[in-house]
C-alpha cells in the first residue's frame, strides 16, 4: 500500500482532529519501575476491579464501532489507577484474549485510539443467529471497489457504482437513509474508511482509502475469493490483487495487540 | 495559444487528460516547454509552475489507472454481478442498451441484508456486547393504588373503611381477629363495671408479663375497638393513657368530636419496662385457651 496521506478535512471530526485534541496531555505513559510501585501499595483484588471496569467499558463503547481513546479510558476508568496502567491494559488484552476471543488492537499508536475485533473466523452457512447489518452489505461493496482498484479511488467512482445499485447519495435510502452522511461520515469515523481531499481540485474532490480499522479487520483474501465467485473467474486471475491479499499473512494481519 | 491558456488546460479538460486511450497530458507538457521559452515575466513563470503542478496530479493520476496488470476490474460489471447476486428481478427489456447501461427491475427487500450476510465472512468484527435477557424498563412502576387510611373520620367513613380493609386480611384470619377484639371488648367491659370508678391503665390492660407477642397481639386487637369508637383512650392527670369502653350514651358525642389517631409502638426492651414500671404481674387479657404460646 502506498504512504497514505492524511489530511484532516471538515469531513474528520470526533477523534481525528489535531493532534494535540487526541493526546491527552496530562497522561504520559509510567515507567515499568513507576509500575511496580504502583502495584505494591494496591491489593490483587483491586486490579483485578479495575481491569473489569475497563473491559467492561470497552465493551459496551464497541457497540458502536468507534474508535476507544486511551485519553478516555483514563479519564473516565482509570482514573487514580493511572500509575498502573499498562499494567491494566496488559490484564484488559489477556482478558479479551482469552475471555471473549476478542483481539484489543491499538490502530492509531500515535493517538493511542483501541478497537476491538474478533479472533475467530467468522462461521459461514445458514447457522448465523445474529440478524444481519444491511450497512455491511454497502461498506463491502465500497471496501471492495477501492481494493480492486488499487487502493485509492475518487469519491466518484464511488457514487456512479453505488448509483448503479439503486444507491444514490442524493436521495433518502430505504435502508441506509443519507447514503453521503453515512459514508463519508459514520464509516469514517468508524476507521473503515478514509476520505481524503484531494489537493488542488476545484471544485473540491476527495479520495477513497481503506480505513485503519478495516485494515485489520477486513480479509483482503476473502473479498478476491467473493469477487472470484461473483465474476466467475480464478481469483488468480486478478494477479495484482491476489498478491497484495496474500503478501501480510493475512490470517493475521496488522499489529497486534499493543499494550499501550 | 497564450501562456495563460496553458494554465487553463489542468481544470477545464482533466477527464479528457486522463482517459487513458490519449496522450493529451504529454501534448500539454511539450507545448508548455515550448512556451517557457518565451517566459519574461515572474507571473508566467508563475503560471507555468501551477500547470506542472496540474500535470503532475494527472500524471500521477494516469499511472494508478495503468494498476492492473492482471484482469482490468471493472466496477460496472461488478455492480452488474451484485445485482444478480441480490436477487434482482430484472424485466424482460430490451430497453436496456437505450437507457445508458442501467439494469430495469426491482430489488427485493431484503437485498442489502442478502449481501451482507455473504459479506459477513470477510469481516473480522467483534460481536456487538448486549444483554442476552435484554435490560429492565427504565420507567419507574405505575404507583400503586394506596389502602385508605382516614386521618379525622366521621361515623359513616368507618363504617365505609371497615369491609375494605377487612377484605385484605387473610379470610382465615379475618373471623379470628373479630372474635378476639370481640373478647377484649367483653374483658374491658367487664373490668370496667367492676369497678367504673377507678380508670384502667392502658399500659396494664394491653401488657401480658409472660409474652411480648401476647402484647402486640393484644395492642392490635384494642386499637380496633378504639377506631370502631367502643373504647377510648384518654390521658388522666399524670398524662398516663387509660382506656375506658365507650357507653352507649356517649355514641352520640362521637360525631361532633374530633378524633385523632395516634400509633403505638413497642420494643421488647419497652416492655420489660413497662413490666418493671408497673409492677405488671398478671395478664388483664387472658390468652384464648386455643392458643399455642
Amino acid at each position: 500500500m502506498t504512504q497514505r496521506k492524511r489530511l484532516s478535512t471538515a469531513r474528520q471530526q470526533g477523534t481525528l482532529g489535531t493532534q494535540e485534541e487526541d493526546d491527552d496531555p496530562t497522561f504520559t505513559q509510567p515507567s515499568t519501575s513507576q509500575v511496580q510501585k504502583g502495584l505494591e501499595k494496591l491489593t490483587p483484588a483491586q486490579v483485578d476491579q479495575k481491569t473489569a471496569e475497563v473491559v467492561q467499558y470497552f465493551l459496551v463503547k464497541d457497540q458502536k464501532k468507534l474508535p476507544i481513546r486511551r485519553a478516555d479510558i483514563v479519564k473516565h476508568v482509570v482514573k487514580e489507577y493511572r500509575n498502573i496502567y499498562p499494567e491494566i491494559m496488559k490484564r484488559v488484552t489477556r482478558t479479551f484474549d482469552q475471555v471473549f476471543g476478542l483481539k484489543l488492537v491499538e490502530i492509531d499508536t500515535k493517538n493511542h485510539v483501541y478497537i476491538l475485533i474478533n479472533k475467530l473466523e467468522t462461521v459461514e452457512g445458514p447457522s448465523s443467529i445474529t440478524p444481519t447489518n444491511p450497512k455491511m452489505g454497502l461498506l463491502f461493496v465500497i471496501l471492495s471497489v477501492i481494493f480492486m482498484k488499487g487502493g485509492v479511488v475518487r469519491e466518484t467512482l464511488i457514487w456512479n457504482t453505488l448509483k448503479k445499485l439503486r444507491v444514490d447519495p442524493g436521495e433518502k435510502h430505504e435502508d441506509f437513509g443519507d447514503v453521503k452522511k453515512l459514508v463519508t461520515d459514520e464509516f469514517v469515523r468508524q476507521r473503515y474508511l478514509e476520505f481524503v481531499r484531494i489537493p488542488h481540485t476545484e471544485p473540491v474532490e476527495h479520495e477513497f482509502h481503506w480505513g485503519q480499522r478495516a485494515d485489520v479487520e477486513v480479509s483482503k483474501a476473502k473479498i478476491l475469493e467473493f469477487m472470484g465467485q461473483l465474476h466467475e473467474q480464478d481469483p488468480q486471475s486478478w494477479s495484482q490483487q491476489y498478491r497484495e491479499a496474500h503478501s501480510t499473512t493475512d490470517s493475521s494481519q496488522a499489529s497486534t495487540s499493543s499494550q499501550r | 495559444m497564450t501562456r495563460a491558456s496553458g494554465g487553463r488546460y489542468g481544470a477545464e479538460n482533466r477527464e479528457d487528460m486522463l482517459r487513458p486511450s490519449n496522450n493529451k497530458l504529454t501534448e500539454v507538457l511539450e507545448q508548455a516547454n515550448k512556451l517557457f521559452k518565451d517566459v519574461r515575466q515572474a507571473r508566467e513563470a508563475a503560471l507555468d509552475a501551477q500547470l506542472l503542478v496540474v500535470a503532475t496530479d494527472l500524471g500521477k493520476e494516469k499511472a494508478s489507472q495503468m494498476f492492473a496488470e492482471g484482469t482490468a476490474f471493472d466496477p460496472t460489471a461488478f455492480a452488474e454481478h451484485l445485482l444478480s447476486f441480490m436477487g434482482l428481478n430484472r424485466l424482460e427489456d430490451e430497453e436496456d442498451e437505450q437507457n445508458g447501461g442501467t439494469v430495469e427491475g426491482y430489488l427485493p427487500q431484503d437485498a442489502w441484508h442478502r449481501l451482507a450476510r455473504k459479506a459477513e465472512c470477510c469481516f473480522r468484527t467483534a460481536p456487538s456486547f448486549h444483554y442476552m435477557m435484554g435490560s429492565f424498563h427504565a420507567e419507574p412502576p405505575p404507583p400503586k393504588p394506596k389502602i385508605a387510611r382516614q386521618m379525622k373520620a366521621t361515623s359513616k367513613d368507618a363504617k365505609r373503611i371497615m369491609p375494605t380493609q377487612l377484605k385484605k386480611m387473610d379470610d382465615s384470619h379475618q373471623e379470628a381477629t373479630e372474635k378476639e377484639v370481640e373478647r377484649i371488648l367483653g374483658f374491658l367491659k367487664s373490668y370496667y363495671q367492676d369497678d367504673p370508678t377507678t380508670p384502667i391503665s392502658y399500659y396494664e390492660f394491653v401488657v401480658d408479663p409472660n409474652s411480648f407477642s401476647r402484647t402486640v397481639e393484644n395492642i392490635f386487637h384494642t386499637s380496633f375497638l378504639i377506631r370502631d369508637g367502643l373504647a377510648r383512650l384518654y390521658l388522666d392527670n399524670d398524662k398516663l393513657p387509660h382506656i375506658a369502653p365507650v357507653e352507649e350514651g356517649d355514641v352520640e358525642a362521637e360525631g361532633s368530636c374530633s378524633r385523632k389517631q395516634c400509633i403505638v409502638s413497642i420494643s421488647p426492651k419497652t416492655w420489660k419496662e413497662l413490666i418493671d414500671v408497673f409492677g405488671i404481674r398478671d395478664t388483664m387479657i387472658q390468652p384464648p385457651s386455643s392458643q399455642n404460646e
